[in-house]
């Protein structure tokens, strides 16, 4: 990271505009590529010091979703409904999924608070701490995934060769996470009544994706226009199908995502100068 | 963020590496109100938006109120002030943490930053990975890093901590390590805050030695920090804050000694004003301090003419009064023992002014044809005695004069003591 060799620092007023910004911003994120893999190293190795489970703690917490599914399920508290691949893997995979985008907002609209003490001190791209809170989501996926294929082996079901086209299909998702997390990253610091009601927020949305059951019929209207189903369930489709069902959703919904990252890393970028003295 | 690699425009032709130019900055006192200052200001700039930054709002005021001054390659200027006045504010806005409410700041080079140790240190993890993530931090490569990696190790001296957690570390080694990253990242300009006072005294000195060294190889320091002395030592200039204004800037000892001044003064001004309003009954008026003009004065050169008026006004007669004075030196090294020892007494009826009945307003004079006290200042304090040596009233540390060296003298001593030198005739 060279830091250019002649700046100014005003109060804002002569700002760049257009392409310059978009330039500033790449030219920052390249230079800034070292310290996100530090800084997702060392939170990577940081978390789970002192813990016993460590990295287990990333599959304990969805087992624990599923079986409790799972039995409700065998008690007839809850109807789940047919699904085209054993339960358990279809959970499996719609959770992983879920918790990369759930795991990302959450992680990155905390990252900047968090980093307070550091943001306060110390001058860096700060675009680098939410970058890094992603690298730890995606992480967490990886270590998900090795459980999955253990599923497949479990239950002896061949994927369909959609899979080679999975991770691709996790991208849009990816930029939306990002985007969210950059906006509520800097929302949190003035109002940090965010980082609960989006927790809050979040866990009542995944009951209204198909995460844990399949589109219901009674309130299918619900899940056809919540914008992250399309996100959520292609990358299923994929693995069960090879293909995915609803394509037309997808396609919008990634042009969106992008969309949303890019205003939202925009806002970023304009609006980190003001964030230390808030802090 | 809206720093902005703009052509060199006035900094390239000088050798001026930072500066400062009219710079305030503004905080809020109410945190609702910060809240809602910080939303609509994020908001706003988030859009693009001028944000009305020069003017204050409710409950909003100046940190930093227009700050002027320039730093040129290998110099070194000392940021002094009392707690609040805005030092590591201005610290922070010449990092680029915080940017400028008014005015403009230029800075050419690499900037190095040590406003507060350990931020960006992860307490689980060991002092070596540590080095690693503090490095990124602060913009080196692992390359880099790996290069001076024995060097930093070395510099910072804690041993086999170097494998421990960094939450296990003293607030010294925090600082050593810190320290010994920040000089490593090679910077221009090296911004340091108030910290190296937890290190040790040797560490303290280690430091100090360090900073000279890179001052001679042309790295431009902004010091802030309490120790006069070391600011002495290391700062050509000094910039004196006091409640977010810019006081005082020039060379550091005419600015420490103003800071010094308004300190003392204000603890003077305290305590007289406490006696004044506390004696009403006072025997003794007025002291006068004169020089031989009759002017009043406050600061002597060495072997001047001193005259001390004692001025009373006496209802009662009193018999066998004394005067007496005593001069305290400001520098606690030259007390003797305590801080109650003064270094000269003199006193009316032992040095033979035997008076036997006084009354009424009038004054009487102490006077000394050459003044030949060490240099410094003094604070004196004045008793007033009746029959002989029983003590009517005492007004301690009344208020102050200063002795100078008297011009052609060597400078360089406590003492000038008046004197002639004379040949012997050879034989």
């Amino acid at each position: 990271m060279n830091q250019p060799s002649y700046v100014v620092y005003t109060s804002g007023k002569s700002r760049k505009k257009g392409i310059e910004i978009w330039k500033d911003m790449c030219l920052e994120l390249i230079r800034s590529r070292e310290l996100i893999s530090r800084l997702f190293i060392r939170d990577l190795i940081g978390r789970y010091k002192q813990s016993l489970f460590g990295h287990l703690w990333v599959v304990i917490n969805p087992f624990v979703a599923i079986g409790t599914f799972i039995l409700l399920n065998r008690a007839g508290i809850l109807n789940i409904g047919h699904t085209d691949i054993p339960y358990p893997l279809f959970a499996l995979i719609g959770l992983s999924v879920w918790q990369l985008f759930s795991g990302g907002v959450m992680i990155a609209s905390h990252s900047i608070l968090s980093a307070g003490g550091m943001i306060s001190k110390i001058n860096f791209p700060r675009e680098a701490l939410v970058f890094s809170a992603m690298g730890q989501v995606i992480f967490d996926f990886l270590v998900r995934f090795c459980l999955i294929v253990l599923f497949f082996i479990i239950f002896k079901f061949v994927p369909s060769w959609g899979i080679l086209l999975f991770p691709f299909a996790l991208i849009p998702l990816i930029f939306l996470t990002l985007g969210l997390g950059m906006l509520l990253s800097i929302v949190n610091t003035v109002i940090r009544d965010t980082a609960n009601i989006v927790s809050i927020f979040i866990t009542f949305l995944m009951f209204l994706t198909p995460v844990l059951y399949p589109v219901p019929l009674r309130f299918s209207r619900v899940f056809k226009f919540n914008p992250l189903s399309p996100l959520i369930t292609a990358p299923r489709d994929l693995i069960a199908y090879g293909y995915i069902k609803e394509p037309t959703g997808f396609w919008i919904m990634s042009v969106v995502s992008v969309l949303i990252f890019l205003v939202c890393w925009q806002i970023f970028h304009l609006a980190e100068t003001k964030l230390p003295e808030r802090l | 963020m809206n720093k902005e690699p703009t052509k060199p425009s006035t900094l390239s032709s000088t050798d001026v590496v930072v500066k400062v130019d009219g710079v305030s900055k503004k905080f809020c006192k109410s945190l609702k109100n910060s809240m809602l200052y910080g939303a609509t200001d994020i908001i706003k700039s988030s859009f693009g938006i001028k944000t009305k930054s020069d003017k204050l709002r409710k409950d909003e005021f100046w940190a930093l109120d227009d700050i002027s001054f320039e730093l040129k390659k290998g110099e070194a200027l000392g940021i002094i002030g009392p707690n609040g006045s805005g030092k590591t504010t201005m610290l922070k806005m010449l990092n680029g943490i915080f940017m400028p409410d008014k005015g403009k700041i230029e800075m050419k080079g690499k900037v190095g930053a040590l406003i507060e140790l350990g931020s960006g240190f992860h307490s689980m993890l060991t002092g070596r990975e540590n080095i690693y993530i503090n490095g990124a931090i602060l913009g080196m490569s692992k390359k880099e890093i790996d290069k001076k990696f024995d060097s930093i190790v070395e510099f910072a001296d804690i041993g086999d901590f170097l494998d421990a957690p960094v939450k296990h570390y003293s607030s010294g080694m925090f600082v050593r390590l810190g320290f010994a990253i920040a000089i490593h990242s090679e910077p221009d300009v090296l911004l340091i805050d108030e910290i190296l006072a937890v290190g040790d005294m040797n560490f303290q000195a280690k430091c100090y030695t360090k900073m000279a060294e890179l001052i001679k190889k042309g790295i431009s320091i902004v010091l802030v920090t309490h120790n006069r002395y070391s600011i002495q030592e290391i700062c050509n200039r000094c910039l004196y804050l006091k409640m977010g204004k810019q006081k005082d800037t020039g060379e550091t000892y005419k600015v420490v000694n103003s800071y010094l001044s308004d300190v003392e003064s204000a603890m003077l001004k305290e305590k007289n004003q406490k006696e004044l309003s506390e004696k009403k009954d006072s025997l003794i008026t007025k002291i006068e301090i004169l020089d031989i003009n009759n002017n009043v004065r406050n600061n002597f050169q060495t072997g001047e003419f001193i005259r001390i008026r004692f001025h009373y006004g006496i209802k009662e007669p009193i018999k066998q009064p004394g005067f007496a004075i005593t001069f305290l030196h400001n520098d606690k090294r030259y007390h003797l023992s305590s801080s109650s020892d003064y270094i000269f007494h003199a006193h009316s009826y032992f040095d033979g002014c035997k008076i036997e009945n006084i009354e009424g307003k009038g004054y009487i004079d102490l006077v000394f044809q050459h003044i030949y006290l060490p240099i410094g200042k003094y604070k004196y304090s004045i008793y007033f005695y009746i029959d002989n040596s029983f003590l009517r009233e005492k007004h301690e540390d009344l208020g102050e004069i200063e002795i100078s060296w008297s011009e052609g003298s060597s400078k360089r001593t406590l003492f000038d003591l008046p004197r002639k030198w004379e040949l012997g005739d050879g034989k």
